[in-house]
């Protein structure tokens, strides 16, 4: 058996390697091969073309009529190599743009490094996270367990989660004030709603015989809340908070744009202003980072508390 | 607990609790509570940087707590008065004193100095080329005046052109699209369109209509009026700011600065600061006074007003004398 699910582990692992060097294949083919895509050619001499500049990008068809027409009047003729558009840095400007932002000294005076920034919004989503989770794992619970308390309030959180959580911006400067405790609430907005249904509905697939034998056994209200329901979906509970958690961080974006700018958001944005798109994809990449290693180290936890649950193996 | 019971409760917590505490808050306000203002990325207001960095505030004696904001949420900030100041173009500051969010715009910062453009395809070269084709602008907003202003100029209706409603971030990808003859945008995005799609120009700008766009500092009427005092200081230090930035020798320290607040090189940044006019005291001085037309702040905010109106931005006509206030510019 041993050998076997050695190999089935390395095997997997393999996958999963695989399963990232796949797309960053296709990003390097994109960005280095020249004859796939690259709609534009970056200008390297300008030649007679009067508004031509090195450096700069051109269609390739624009650049085919210039070219023609430098020919025909007999001036100097442009050159230029075949380039992506600006929104798609090449892998490697991004992996540049990552160490720098990291190791380079902001130049503004107090403004906070890059890891302060990111070490801010990571607290903003743990504390969106942290109050969504007191007010809507208890009441998902109980929603789940009560039929008729899940019919009382089912109906409105299932309309209210529609409803775009950013729109609330304004409302929530207005009540909250214009730093952190807006963002954390555009978070908590985002997520309270769906952690409710997913919480109720998970505690209804709670096999309804244990239910029934707990109560033919006596126990009632709290108690069998807390003896037989809770030990019961904990670990679906645990697996819907992983997943709940990841949906926090994609409100993350809208969350810091209310209020002044800050965190993560406010790097990501002020570069795409001004079209450093090589700064605004490493500091995608590394919300993603965040993300996926958090979630790896709680699917690995998970697995320690709850040896029990074959579920929990998966991925 | 009944009802009855909890109401009561909740009105003793409302007069022996939050009120006191409410009352105790505005009290220390009137001490020496900050000003709160909130800035954003436009080469007028990023100016205040300099003074920030510099200390200036601390050395003209007047607490100031300057925060950075994305342009519409300083104004949302603004409205729901969590902020003492806010910094926005005229017409804006109606825009949102309409909603409810009243200013009195102290003092102004700079005019769009070319900072504005409606920009041509390749081979559009003046505004009348527009003629009965599409034009992309972000309808209500500075471009939108700026476009009409500039048909008007050259002979032009608004219906000889079709408008097109977008959003401003949006427009270099519009104007390389090649659907629309013609895109309205500020600087950086500006540039970016130009950049983008080669071959494209400028064909008016705020540069052919100084006065068109002014940019203030719109303070909260209570707030002004409490504390004028200390916004007759800030106003002060604003001088200092563009007399540093405007003198050839202390310039690249400026622009250094304000390009570090906004995350680009220095050189990237000088050309935007170009097709900024700051205004020292003594220029804003000789705008600020009663007249009709671009060359008055008044006739400049009376036409954003109509404008606003016409665009169905809001309904009513504003009183724009009660967004004036000269004397904080004028004080000695």
């Amino acid at each position: 058996m041993k050998p076997i699910a050695n190999n089935e582990a390395s095997k997997r692992t393999l996958l999963a390697v695989g399963s990232f060097l796949l797309p960053l294949l296709v990003w390097c083919l994109v960005s280095y091969v020249p004859f796939i895509w690259h709609p534009k050619v970056e200008v390297t001499v300008p030649g007679g073309i009067d508004y031509f500049q090195a450096g700069m990008l051109v269609d390739q068809t624009q650049f085919a009529d210039e070219t023609d027409y430098a020919r025909e009047q007999g001036l100097a003729l442009p050159s230029g190599v075949p380039a992506n558009p600006i929104y798609l840095p090449a892998p490697h400007q991004v992996a540049q743009a990552f160490y720098t932002g990291f190791a380079k000294q902001p130049v503004q005076k107090d403004a906070p490094w890059l890891h302060e920034s990111l070490w801010h919004s990571i607290q903003i989503i743990f504390w969106g996270f942290v109050l969504s989770s007191i007010v809507g794992v208890p009441l998902g619970i109980l929603a789940g367990t009560y039929a008729s308390l899940g019919r009382l309030t089912e109906p409105f959180v299932e309309y209210f989660r529609y409803l775009p959580a950013p729109a609330f911006g304004a409302l929530a400067v207005a009540i909250l004030g214009i730093y952190d405790g807006p963002k954390i609430a555009i978070i908590v907005i985002g997520t309270l709603f769906q952690q409710v249904l997913i919480v109720a509905n998970t505690t209804r697939k709670l096999e309804a015989t244990i239910i029934e034998a707990a109560r033919t056994l006596g126990t009632r209200g709290f108690r069998l809340l807390t003896r037989v329901v809770v030990p019961g979906i904990l670990p679906d509970l645990y697996r819907d908070q992983r997943i709940l958690l990841g949906w926090a961080w994609t409100y993350l974006i809208v969350a810091e744009l209310i209020g002044t700018s800050s965190g993560i958001t406010w790097y990501i944005t002020q570069q795409a202003r001004y079209q450093h798109f090589d700064n605004v994809y490493a500091a995608i990449m590394i919300i993603g980072i965040i993300g996926f290693g958090t979630d790896l180290i709680l699917a690995r936890l998970g697995r320690r508390l709850f040896p029990w649950d074959r579920s929990q193996d998966r991925r | 607990m009944n009802l009855k019971h909890l109401g009561s409760t909740m009105k003793r917590l409302l007069t022996r609790v939050i009120l006191p505490a409410t009352a105790a808050v505005a009290f220390s306000a009137h001490a020496a509570q900050p000003l709160k203002i909130g800035y954003s990325d436009w080469p007028g207001w990023v100016a205040w940087q300099v003074a920030i960095d510099k200390g200036w505030f601390k050395e003209a004696g007047v607490p100031v707590n300057f925060e950075w904001f994305d342009y519409t949420a300083s104004m949302d900030a603004f409205s729901a008065s969590k902020i003492d100041a806010v910094t926005m173009t005229n017409g804006d500051a109606l825009v949102t004193g309409a909603a409810g969010g009243k200013s009195v715009m102290v003092m102004l910062t700079d005019y769009s100095n070319g900072n504005d453009m409606i920009i041509g395809k390749p081979g559009v070269r003046s505004l009348k080329a527009l003629k009965g084709k599409k034009v992309a602008v972000e309808m209500g907003f500075v471009e939108h005046l700026l476009l009409l202003n500039g048909l008007k100029k050259a002979g032009m209706k608004e219906s000889d052109v079709t408008l097109v409603n977008a959003k401003t971030n949006e427009m270099p990808q519009m104007l390389a699209s090649g659907d629309v003859a013609a895109v309205g945008a500020w600087q950086p995005i500006a540039g970016q369109a130009i950049k983008a799609v080669p071959g494209a120009r400028p064909i008016y700008t705020s540069a052919d209509e100084p006065g068109l766009i002014y940019d203030v500092l719109a303070v909260n009427p209570a707030s002004a009026k409490q504390r004028k005092a200390d916004w007759v200081k800030v106003v002060k230090v604003w001088d200092r700011v563009v007399k540093y930035i405007n003198d050839p020798k202390t310039q690249p320290d400026a622009v250094k600065i304000m390009s570090a607040r906004v995350g680009v090189s220095p050189e990237t940044y000088l050309p935007l600061l170009k097709g900024t006019k700051l205004l020292s005291l003594d220029e804003a001085r000789k705008i600020y006074v009663k007249g009709d037309g671009f060359k008055t702040l008044q006739g400049s905010t009376k036409i954003s007003d109509q404008f606003n109106v016409a665009n169905d931005v809001y309904k009513a006509a504003q009183d724009v004398d009660s967004y004036l206030d000269a004397s904080f510019t004028n004080a000695k």
